[in-house]
């Protein structure tokens, strides 16, 4: 079965985001990652982390030095937590849903050694250093749509009452090995950018992305007087059935998560003002995308602003969805819509309203983030403004 | 329409994984229509390799439980696929410690300045195996991976809630320390504990 579309069926509850926390190649900070992305200018250069003598590519969007994943996290997770004013004792009882490739101490670990080492170790480890709840942790590793899968369980749970709020925490830092593995699978832009949904594209590139998010019920978030960063109306995941790694042509399983996202939210194609795609700048895949909005959105895909701030901040894998609907959310709030960085020419086949040449200036009430992965997996989440 | 769930065979070294999954999902208030597990019988002594993949037996595990459990699901259903057209089937993974495995393999080779083979690309992560049962069974339901077995069934059963998917197909995986002895999975396919009305099971259609 491919055509059908579940039933949106969600909880009653309002959902909401009252804090972010990021780090990125633009630097620590969701001011540092807004500011760089509305440059318009990527953050891509020669690799120094890391020796890439035997690689075909050299390049990624990585901040100075060798950042430690679980010390960005913590950081993430803290700037959240400052930024939804959520006092130490709140905290102490909001659970972690983390998305990581898994514990980074595992592969080169002794076998003596193990045991004490995986996912969830890491996630306990996240959560204490961040002062969070020590019951209810969930570790996400479903590769690029980790993040964006946590976001929306997050917010699912929520509105059906489950538990009144998440910190939801993704990162990812470059790092050699999957550098190398991208690499051999001829994955990374051998021209050193990012070019979504443009003719001439070459694939993607890493990025360093860590991304929090305090995904809150409105009504706990009304009574504590909490900020309110942005709604999160809806959200959809939906797989293709079609290969391990390749997307379905037409985009079956992201049409369909659009669609549910939509339906949750209440919404029409064209009541969106904003798309930051999935758009890795791989040949296939943003073929595919194209296609799935064209198939969910109908007409209206021709007249939202499109671009994918992966051409900018890379590709932070999975903690694309949490890095990605932070751009998503800040760049709505200040009325100002990234670039899609890296277009060379138009490709008859992703025939999308792209944000070209420089930000667009304009505020759309509803926007929303979209992600794919190996696997045939896909999300789509749909914030609107508060 | 759905099989009972066998019993696992007395013995093996499979049924506690099989018997922890089950227990599990009845404890998330999930209805358990199939399961399976890695090693089920004497005769589990060596897992069929699963072309494209290499060096581990993370993904074989996977295919070879979730196979066996889907092909009990129903009987009466064409080969190529695990339900009848319009049944939406999630795919939830739970490993603890992942493909560590091939995540040794690929340090190893990058520690020692060498390339890694292509194909460890497309097995770095666990959704590819997932997108090969997808394929294979026609699961168009999300594809999530966890570390928890709570999480797992508490994931699978608020899919099932929110009618994101129909039923799921929950697998535990988790290679064992060396040389292959104690790698272990279990599979089960769970439901929603009450059957939604046909009426509700097969929304609007989609632009899909």
């Amino acid at each position: 079965m491919t055509g059908g579309t579940p039933t949106a069926r969600r909880g009653p509850g309002s959902v909401v985001v009252t804090g972010a926390g990021a780090a990125s190649a633009y630097g620590r900070g969701v001011e540092a990652l807004l500011s760089g992305v509305l440059s318009g200018e990527p953050a891509f250069a020669l690799v120094e982390r890391f020796g890439t003598a035997n690689r075909r590519v050299h390049v990624a969007a990585a901040m100075p030095g060798s950042p430690d994943l679980l010390t960005e996290l913590a950081q993430a997770v803290s700037e959240a937590c400052d930024d939804a004013a959520l006092p130490a004792a709140v905290r102490a009882r909001s659970p972690l849903f983390l998305a990581v490739h898994g514990d980074p101490a595992l592969a080169r670990a002794a076998d003596a050694d193990q045991p004490g080492l995986g996912p969830d170790a890491f996630t306990v480890a996240v959560a204490g250093r961040g002062g969070l709840a020590e019951q209810g942790l969930r570790c996400y590793m479903s590769a690029c749509v980790s993040a964006s899968t946590a976001i929306a369980d997050a917010a699912a749970s929520i509105a059906r009452g489950q538990v009144d709020r998440v910190v939801v925490a993704g990162g990812y830092l470059v790092e050699p090995d999957q550098f190398a593995l991208f690499d051999a699978g001829r994955a990374l832009a051998d021209d050193g950018r990012v070019r979504p949904f443009s003719a001439g594209r070459r694939g993607l590139l890493l990025g360093d992305g860590v991304g929090a998010v305090v995904v809150e019920s409105q009504e706990s978030a009304r009574a504590r007087q909490a900020p309110l960063l942005a709604r999160l109306a809806g959200w959809g995941r939906a797989g293709d059935a079609f290969h391990p790694v390749q997307p379905h042509p037409e985009g079956h399983g992201l049409a369909r998560a659009v669609t549910a996202a939509l339906q949750r939210a209440g919404l029409a194609g064209a009541d969106l003002g904003y798309i930051n795609a999935h758009g890795s700048g791989s040949p296939h895949s943003d073929r595919a995308e194209a296609s799935a909005l064209w198939l969910a959105l109908g007409e209206a895909a021709g007249t939202v602003p499109v671009s994918s701030t992966k051409s900018l901040h890379g590709q932070a894998l999975e903690a694309s969805g949490a890095l990605e609907l932070i751009v998503t959310m800040l760049a709505a709030r200040k009325g100002m819509l990234p670039v899609n960085a890296g277009f060379l020419d138009v490709d008859e086949e992703c025939r999308l309203a792209l944000v070209l040449g420089d930000a667009l200036a304009t505020m759309p009430e509803y926007a929303m983030s979209l992600n794919a992965a190996f696997g045939g997996a896909n999300t789509a989440l749909v914030v609107g403004l508060p | 329409m759905t099989a009972p769930a066998p019993q696992a065979f007395p013995g093996a070294a499979g049924v506690l994984g099989t018997a922890g999954l089950q227990a599990a999902a009845v404890a998330a208030g999930l209805a358990v229509s199939a399961s399976a597990s890695w090693p089920e019988t004497d005769s589990d002594a060596e897992v069929s390799p699963l072309p494209g993949f290499i060096d581990s037996l993370f993904s074989p595990l996977i295919a070879e439980v979730a196979g066996r459990a889907l092909s009990r699901r129903d009987r009466g259903c064409p080969r190529d696929q695990a339900a009848p057209d319009g049944t939406v089937i999630a795919i939830v993974l739970v490993t603890a410690r992942g493909d560590v495995a091939s995540a040794a393999q690929v340090a190893a080779r990058v520690d020692a300045g060498r390339r890694v083979p292509p194909l460890h690309f497309f097995q770095s992560v666990p959704n590819a195996v997932a997108g090969y049962l997808a394929a294979r069974w026609q699961l168009t339901g999300p594809v999530v991976c966890v570390s928890g077995i709570r999480a797992a069934m508490d994931a699978a059963a608020l899919l099932i809630e929110d009618a994101d998917a129909d039923e799921a197909l929950i697998v535990s995986v988790d290679l064992g320390l060396t040389g292959g002895a104690g790698d272990r999975a279990a599979a089960v396919i769970v439901t929603g504990p009450t059957g939604r009305p046909e009426a509700e099971r097969h929304g609007p259609e989609g632009a899909a």
